[in-house]
């Protein structure tokens, strides 16, 4: 028997599953904050639960993304000079039919002003875009710099889907507002009972022990009881974990999302109902991007309307 | 649905590496439910006043599916699932057009990347350069057929220096049978011409061979008309009324009283009259009757000199008798007496240079020609033909040879058309123009078989007609089947329906597959244009013609049934003038040679006399006991006469 197949069966007769992995060339970056807490709210112990199919998504649905792009200018001296773009969108679904509701746009310059002679700095102010400081501490890093830089255009993006999120809630009758990535990064929106957190990384676990492995090895068509996932910086919401496509033979994360809601009572009831339309949103599919197990169609049709909007290149 | 107003933007024109726009073709996209479709005008607004037309010629929709698989993965194999999808994935329409006309034409450039409106009636004209013949203080448009496309509907013109000649003239319409309205066509054409043809240009006729059925057989007959085709006369300027001056022309059946036609009901005969040719209307046409693989040079030499020396003239054998020959009997007599002089004279094979084998092959194919076209040539010398010298402006001329076989179409088709060109030739038809309209082209002008004397006439028609005024409206099913040249010489080309194998032949890759794709599916009443002024085909809609059609037209005026000869004969001088007494005529044509009364009434007929009964007697004679007829004496110099009964 070779090595494979000893292995395989080594694994099976262990319990296991087997071929679960991609062959890696490099080490994955590191991950800032691998680790947080959360506290027990629909079952003490976390349930997988059989949602019993989808359903047809409620009517109305939003769908809200945003995307950046940047890129170092020039130097001055040693100073990178970033310029960068953010944009965010929302579209809503009508009788199937995305249309776009909400567009912001933003072109910026981002600078350690401070390490720039003040004429330098003079000159990109006439410019006419907003230009930030992206200074952070006495020492200069070519690589740190253009990383704080790029921070700062997140932050920019950050600002634009709030704001548009913001403004499609002052103008909502109904549907839910599904939100690509965290609701916790919006702060404030975190607490709206029509905003829905769709997070397809999981670089950060609130789970531990038996609840983990639960909530990681969903089969498909089921959720995890809700918990509420803590942090020191950021707020409380209601969250679980749903199995979009069956993962053996793929990756333990293939087709796994966490999904977050403001912590009340309602959002509770509705777990399930939700996962059920999220379900239907399987398709069509978003091949061929690479994240299509998690990445749902309608966020991939924002994502490629946004870009259509600034462009792929600065 | 996208915005109905003509002047807001319905589309915009895309480029790519891959995909470029160019001078003479672009790609733009629209919204899913557009209005637009194959074969619609676009206008596309540059900057510096720059506007190009174009048509539509290609279409694609496509979504962002990468692979189908996934579309199966997504619904996990259930195809019920895939029409759930709660989110309908996005959708291109993207249209491929081709350039019509860029203003100012030059310097020429690739099309600007600009929003794309559909064309406006005044586009149209501009599109289609009609503004060079239409908008001018003489008009030379003659209207096609109405573009409809896009919710725009506006009148397609031709010009007539291009359609009738001198620049370029002729036209050929393709398309299955049945579906193609091919002769419906036509009958709209001619119509058009003559109510639009520019009086400056002078005076036109037409000529019109009814090859099958009942086609042609009711031009002067009011067909029903539906009121969107009324619409369309209206939007075209046409008055929707069937032509005034018809005249129609058929051989005898092989009875010699009965014409070959479907038209014989008697409220019609009146418009028809009977075509008959003699040995002299023949003999010039020798080439077509006889087959090329039995008369060899000698033969021609042979047919040659009874053509210059003997037919019409007075010619004296070498034995004494002196023959003049106009009839196919007279001719007969001429061979008898070479023969029987021969024979007479010893054993000598040879007459004027003329071996007696060559003689007597003559001999044979040429007295068969009355035998295998009787009813249009006639043994007795009777002659009754088109009006060439007396053609009338606006006038129809039907030859009705839908009943004869291949060898008596090919002859009427050869003589009239023939006989046209020369009148043409010497400026003395009558008119200054003439539309010869030949249907089931493929039959005289295949691309393959031999080479035949019908198909080097077309040819040279096809060539050189335009200078004439001689020009050649043909059909057929299979433009593919028709010799190159006579298709490629028409100007204008139309086409209906047409067949999918057709439509795969090399003739036709210049076409894009929507557009081929258009012209298999395409209904009556529609049809694809090209034409010298339009650099791209245009679709068109055209109104039924304002003429009975045949089966109607047989149905509402059914032919008159076939009689014996002594009804045929009362009946017909009856429907000249109701006085006549049957009884009379009866007893007058009792007895008499069925040539004899043929022969009456036929002049009978073609001289419309006051007294019918008195002109018919007149013709046929007194009656003559038979008598056997001696022959005379080989020394006697003796004259035969045609029409003497009592000669020898």
């Amino acid at each position: 028997m070779s090595t494979q197949g000893a292995l395989r069966e080594a694994i099976m007769q262990s319990g296991g599953t087997v071929g679960t992995g991609s062959v890696l060339a490099y080490v994955p970056p590191p991950i800032s904050a691998p680790f947080g807490s959360s506290e027990p709210v629909e079952d003490v112990s976390l349930r997988c639960i059989d949602v019993r199919g989808a359903a047809a998504p409620p009517g109305g649905t939003a769908f809200l993304d945003g995307i950046q792009r940047f890129r170092v200018a020039g130097r001055i001296g040693i100073v990178p000079i970033v310029r960068g773009v953010a944009a965010a969108a929302v579209m809503e679904r009508r009788d199937g039919t995305l249309a776009a509701r909400l567009l912001e746009k933003e072109e910026c310059l981002v600078a350690s002003l401070g390490r720039l002679e003040p004429t330098a700095v003079a000159r990109l102010e006439s410019l006419g875009l907003p230009l930030y400081d992206s200074t952070d501490g006495d020492r200069s890093h070519p690589l740190l710099d253009i990383q704080l830089a790029g921070r700062l255009v997140e932050r920019r993006r950050e600002a634009l889907e709030r704001r548009v999120a913001e403004q499609w809630l002052a103008t909502r009758s109904a549907g839910w507002l599904l939100i690509d990535g965290s609701i916790t990064a919006l702060p404030g929106l975190e607490t709206s009972p029509a905003v829905l957190g769709v997070i397809k990384s999981h670089e950060t676990q609130f789970l531990d022990g038996a609840d983990l492995v639960t909530a990681l090895t969903l089969p498909p068509g089921h959720r995890s009881s809700v918990f509420c996932r803590e942090s020191s910086v950021r707020s409380r919401v209601y969250s679980w974990y749903l199995r979009l496509w069956p993962w053996e033979e793929r990756d333990l994360l293939h087709g796994l999302l966490r999904l977050e809601c403001a912590p009340d009572a309602a959002a509770l009831g509705q777990a399930t109902e939700i996962s059920r339309w999220l379900l239907a949103e399987r398709a069509p599919l978003s091949a061929p991007d690479g994240r299509w197990d998690r990445l749902l169609y309608p966020v991939q049709h924002v994502e490629a309307y946004l870009r259509a909007q600034i462009g792929e290149r600065l | 649905m996208t915005s109905s107003s003509p002047e807001a933007p319905i589309g915009r024109v895309v480029a790519t590496e891959a995909l470029p726009a160019g001078p003479h073709q672009f790609h733009f996209w629209t919204a899913t439910d557009t209005t637009l479709g194959i074969g619609a005008i676009v206008r596309v607004d540059g900057e510096a006043s720059r506007t190009v037309y174009a048509v539509v010629v290609d279409g694609r929709a496509y979504s962002d599916l990468a692979a189908p698989l996934h579309d199966v993965l997504a619904a996990e194999g259930n195809p019920e699932a895939a029409a759930l999808a709660p989110t309908r994935r996005t959708e291109i329409r993207l249209w491929t057009a081709a350039v019509l006309r860029q203003m100012p034409e030059e310097p020429l450039q690739p099309v600007p990347l600009s929003d794309v409106r559909l064309a406006t009636k005044d586009d149209i004209v501009h599109a289609l350069r009609m503004d060079t013949y239409v908008r001018t203080e003489q008009p030379m448009g003659i209207p096609i057929g109405l573009y409809t496309a896009g919710g725009t509907s506006a009148p397609v013109y031709l010009d007539a220096d291009f359609l009738l000649g001198p620049e370029s003239a002729h036209l050929n319409i393709s398309g299955v049978s049945g579906l193609a309205t091919k002769t419906s066509a036509v009958e709209f054409f001619l119509a058009s011409i003559f109510q639009r043809f520019p009086k400056a240009k002078g005076t036109i006729a037409a000529v019109c061979f009814n090859v099958k059925g009942p086609d042609l057989c009711f031009l002067d007959q009011a067909g029903e008309l539906s009121e969107a085709d009324r619409q369309i006369y209206a939007e075209l300027g046409i008055e929707a009324e069937p032509f005034k001056r018809v005249r129609y022309f058929a051989p005898f059946k092989a009875d010699g009283v009965h014409l070959n036609t479907l038209r014989t009901n008697p409220a019609l005969t009146d418009t028809v009259q009977p075509l008959v040719w003699g040995l002299r209307e023949v003999l010039d046409y020798h080439e077509v009757l006889l087959n090329r693989d039995d008369i060899d040079a000698k033969s021609d030499a042979f047919i040659d000199f009874l053509a210059d020396r003997v037919v019409e003239k007075e010619f004296r054998d070498d034995w004494g008798t002196t023959h003049r020959v106009r009839t196919f009997g007279d001719l007969e007599r001429l061979f008898r007496a070479i023969f029987d002089g021969l024979e007479n004279a010893g054993r000598s094979d040879v007459w004027r240079t003329h071996h007696i084998a060559t003689i007597r092959k003559v001999r044979n194919r040429l007295m068969n020609i009355s035998t295998r076209c009787k009813g249009l040539v006639t043994d007795d010398g009777s002659v009754s033909d088109v009006p060439f010298g007396a053609f009338e402006d606006r006038a129809v001329y039907v030859l009705d040879v839908a009943g004869m076989d291949q060898l008596g179409q090919d002859l009427a088709f050869t003589r009239v058309v023939s006989r046209l060109r020369e009148h043409l030739e010497r400026r003395d038809l009558g008119v200054d123009h003439v539309v010869v309209f030949v249907d089931e082209l493929n039959k005289y002008a295949p691309s393959d078989g031999p080479e035949s004397y019908v198909k080097k006439m077309l040819l040279d028609i096809s060539e050189r007609g335009r200078y004439l005024g001689l020009v050649l409206f043909s059909a057929q099913q299979f433009r593919s089947q028709i010799h190159r040249r006579v298709v490629g010489n028409a100007g204008t080309a139309i086409y209906g329906r047409m067949d999918s194998d057709e439509l795969a032949t090399p003739q036709y890759q210049v076409l894009s597959a929507a557009t081929k794709i258009k012209l298999a599916t395409m209904p009556k009443g529609e049809l694809m244009i090209r034409h010298p002024h339009f650099t791209q085909p245009v679709f068109v809609r055209f109104p039924r013609p304002a003429v009975l059609t045949g089966p109607k037209g047989v149905e509402r005026f059914p032919p008159a049934a076939e009689m014996p000869l002594e009804d045929a004969v009362v009946v017909q001088l009856v429907a000249l003038d109701r006085a006549v007494s049957p009884g009379r005529v009866k007893e007058l044509i009792a007895g008499r040679r069925e040539v004899d009364v043929r022969r009456a009434l036929l002049a009978t007929k073609l001289a419309k006399p006051r007294d019918v009964f008195a002109f018919f007697s007149a013709a046929l004679g007194p009656a003559v006991p038979r008598e056997t007829v001696t022959r005379p004496a080989a020394a006697a110099a003796t004259v035969f006469e045609v029409d003497d009964p009592y000669g020898p």
